[in-house]
This record gives C-alpha cells, structure tokens and sequence, in this order.
C-alpha cells in the first residue's frame, strides 16, 4: 500500500486567541506515528487537522497531494479517524448499519456495502456483533466496531485519539493487537506509552509545539523528563 | 423495536407492501363489530407471528407494557359504554399492535428509512431533506439509550454528593452532556465524510 506524506507547513491553529499550534512544521511518511503530550498540549488539535476537522489559522496541511482547506471531503475518504469515545462515534443503531453509514457516504452499492460490511467484521474477529444494538456494546466491543466502520471505507491513514483511554487491559491488548496488524498507516494520539514502543516515530508536543520528533525510546524518556521537571 | 437480522417469509416482502397492508388492514378493522370475527383476526395475527420467526425475547416487554394498557382501556370502556363494546375496542387494538410487530420485526432498520425517505420524497418541495429527516430518526433512536445511561450516571454521581432529588443538580450536567455528545457526533459524522446534500440510502 503506498502512503501518501502528510505535510504541515507553518500551522498554526488558534482558538479564541489563543494558540493551540504554533508554527509547526512536520513531514509525516512513516507507517507507525505516536504523538504524546500533556492535557491541553495541542495533540488532538494536531491529529485532527490531517483530516481537515479542524482547519489551520495560518499554514496548510497536505495529505499527499491535497490540502486540508480545499479537498476535505476526499482527504476524509483516505484518512479514517477514530475517536476517544467510540459510543459518541458509533452513529446507527444496529452495528452493520454502522459499518455501512460510512460506505453510503462514498455512495458505494448495496451489494458491495453488504460485502465489505462481512468482510471487515471478519477481519477483526467481531462478526457475531454484526446484528447487535449499537447501545447493547461493551466499551470494548463499541472501540471495535468504531474501528471496523473506519477500516470498512479502507482508508490509507487512520488517526486515532486516545484509542484507549475508556478500554480495560484485556480489550486494550486486543485493540493494541489489531492495529499493529493494519497495513494502513496508524498514527496514534496517546497517553499508554507502551503502545507506542514498536512505532517507527514519536511526537512529542508541549505547549503548542514538536517539542521533541524522533525514536519512540528517547521520545518516552524526553516526555517522562518534561513530566517530572 | 428494532429488527435484527430476520430471514423469514415476512422479510422477504418488500417494506412498503408491508406497511401498506399494515395501514389497510388497521383502518379495515374498524369497520369490524364482530368480537367473534375479531378474535379469529387475532389467532391469525399471533399464527403470523409465530410464523414470522421473530425473536420472542424482544417481544417480552412491550406485549406486558400493552397487556397494562389494554386493560386499562378495557376497564374503563367497560364502565362507560358497554362490555361488548370494550371486548371489541381491546380486541381490535390488539390485533393492530400484534400485525405492526410482524411487521417492525421482520423490516430492517435500513429498509425503514429507505421506505421513510421515499414517503416523505415529497418534502423536497418545501426544501426539507428527507436524507436528513431520516439519518436524525435514526440518530434519535440511536442515542436514546446513550442518553438514558447519561441520565443515570449523572443521577448517581448526584446521590452521592447529597443531591439526589433537585432537578436542576441533574438536568444541568444532563444538558451539558448530552451536547458535548452531539459535538463528538457532529464531528464523527464529519470524519466520516456524511454529505446531507449527496446522501443516498
């Protein structure tokens, strides 16, 4: 799968005055990205703007060839996002439903919706949930199924923030363990440094800024220092 | 209710059929007097059920809501009219609520909305988006137990400050809540590239 590199240039992102992001500059080309940092440093500001959920005040963000600003909707079609709380995620009250909203919105046919549904169900173990009520899930089974309806449009790159936050250690491995499977790139926002240890590359954001960009090792030691400093 | 996957008979028949049948027969029975003739409809009703293979543990609380309600109903037209009258009336109700499970249970959810939407097509006129109309019903249905699960944690958390029975200690985290879940979801749907202008079912 060839991934297309992700490029922030000058990005700065301002909320009510205040900057969330200043000035970064990033290339992203990596298969396995972390990004660390402490509440309110400006890391899901960060993930969110490569797929054009939030906008930057000044830079562009590219995906490839595509800038956030001008191409959202097809860089959406390419990165998949899943988010901290699947239960706010999950839109449609049966799980196949779930899985096919996403591919509606590509206006792909019925019969091919039906198929990929199965297929992405069976790839992640999880077609038993396949007729279940969305609300009947287990927080582990929701981060699942969230995953699925992400992975069912086949994105390139797939953001995910703080994926395991609400998951206890048994489905926090079994999540750890699909998507270090994934052949997509995965860049993971996080507060479990563990995930991040077999990652290619780990951001280290503070106050706005890359306040480290390197090894996943030294990245979680810069990160450790600056916490207890 | 909401059906999962149901392959019988039932299902195969297309939702508008269904629905229209549904419809018809609901309005036929009102010019039905005969408790005789409606208690037949009614075994043919629960046979259609039975038939339906439709998953009885679904059925459990909303056949025992309907047994309170219809005795109530029952009770108090037996009082004001007439007993026969009240046999008639329950009879007729039941046999409506019995034919609109076969239906509801053996209709996807998908398959309702796509019926919605091609019913309410016509608001397009009036510039209302039927698309839209149709993915809030389902987000309404959807987040209705999220909800309720918030109402309780919040009633919980409320409890054990002491607050348990001022409204407003609960409704204000109930409100506050319950929009920063419409935020997420806004946002969700956005990441999942939802286009209410080219959304098809």
């Amino acid at each position: 799968m060839e991934l297309p590199p992700i490029l922030f240039e000058n990005v700065t992102v301002k909320f009510e005055d205040r900057d969330v992001l200043k000035d970064v500059c990033l290339t992203l080309s990596e298969q396995r990205i972390g990004i660390i940092g402490a509440n309110g440093a400006g890391k899901s500001t960060l993930s969110r703007l490569i797929n054009g959920l939030v906008l930057p005040t000044h830079g562009t963000v590219h995906v490839g060839n595509l800038n956030t600003h001008k191409h959202a909707k097809q860089i959406r079609r390419d990165v998949g996002f899943v988010f901290q709380n699947p239960a706010n995620q999950i839109i449609m009250p049966l799980v196949s439903e779930d899985i096919a909203f996403g591919l509606k919105n590509l206006q792909i046919s019925k019969v091919e919706r039906q198929t990929r549904v199965q297929e992405t169900l069976a790839e992640l173990n999880i077609s038993h949930l396949s007729d279940r009520e969305s609300h009947t899930l287990s927080g582990g089974e929701q981060q699942m199924v969230a995953l699925a309806s992400v992975l069912a449009m086949q994105p390139r790159t797939i953001v995910f923030d703080e994926p395991t936050t609400m998951l206890d250690l048994r489905n926090r491995l079994a999540f750890q363990e699909e998507v270090a499977k994934l052949a997509q790139r995965a860049i993971v926002v996080t507060h479990d440094l563990e995930i991040l240890e077999d990652f290619d590359r780990v951001l280290v954001v503070t106050d706005g800024a890359i306040a480290f960009d390197g090894h996943p090792m030294e990245a979680i030691a810069h990160y450790r220092q600056w916490s207890h400093a | 209710m909401i059906a999962s996957k149901n392959r019988s008979y039932l299902a195969r028949i297309r939702p508008g059929w269904k629905f229209g049948a549904l419809l018809v027969l609901s309005i036929g029975l009102y010019l039905i007097n005969s408790w005789l003739i409606l208690l037949s409809i009614i075994i043919l009703s629960v046979v259609l059920l039975l038939t339906a293979r439709v998953d009885f543990k679904q059925l459990r609380m909303p056949l025992l809501s309907l047994a309170m309600i219809l005795s109530v109903v029952f009770i108090l037209l037996g009082l004001q009219t007439d007993w026969t009258n009240a046999v008639v009336s329950v009879l007729r109700l039941l046999t409506m609520c019995l034919l609109a499970y076969s239906v509801s249970l053996t209709t996807s959810f998908d398959a309702m909305l796509e019926l919605f939407q091609q019913v309410a097509s016509p608001l397009r006129f009036i510039g209302a988006n039927p698309a839209q109309i149709a993915l809030g019903l389902s987000m309404t249905i959807r987040f209705i137990p999220e909800l309720k699960k918030v109402y309780l944690e919040v009633r919980e958390a409320q409890h054990a400050r002491g607050l348990g029975n001022n409204p407003l200690a609960v409704s204000v985290p109930l409100v506050i809540r319950s929009l920063k879940i419409a935020d997420e979801t806004a946002e969700a749907l956005d990441a999942r590239g939802y286009d209410s202008a080219s959304y098809q079912r």
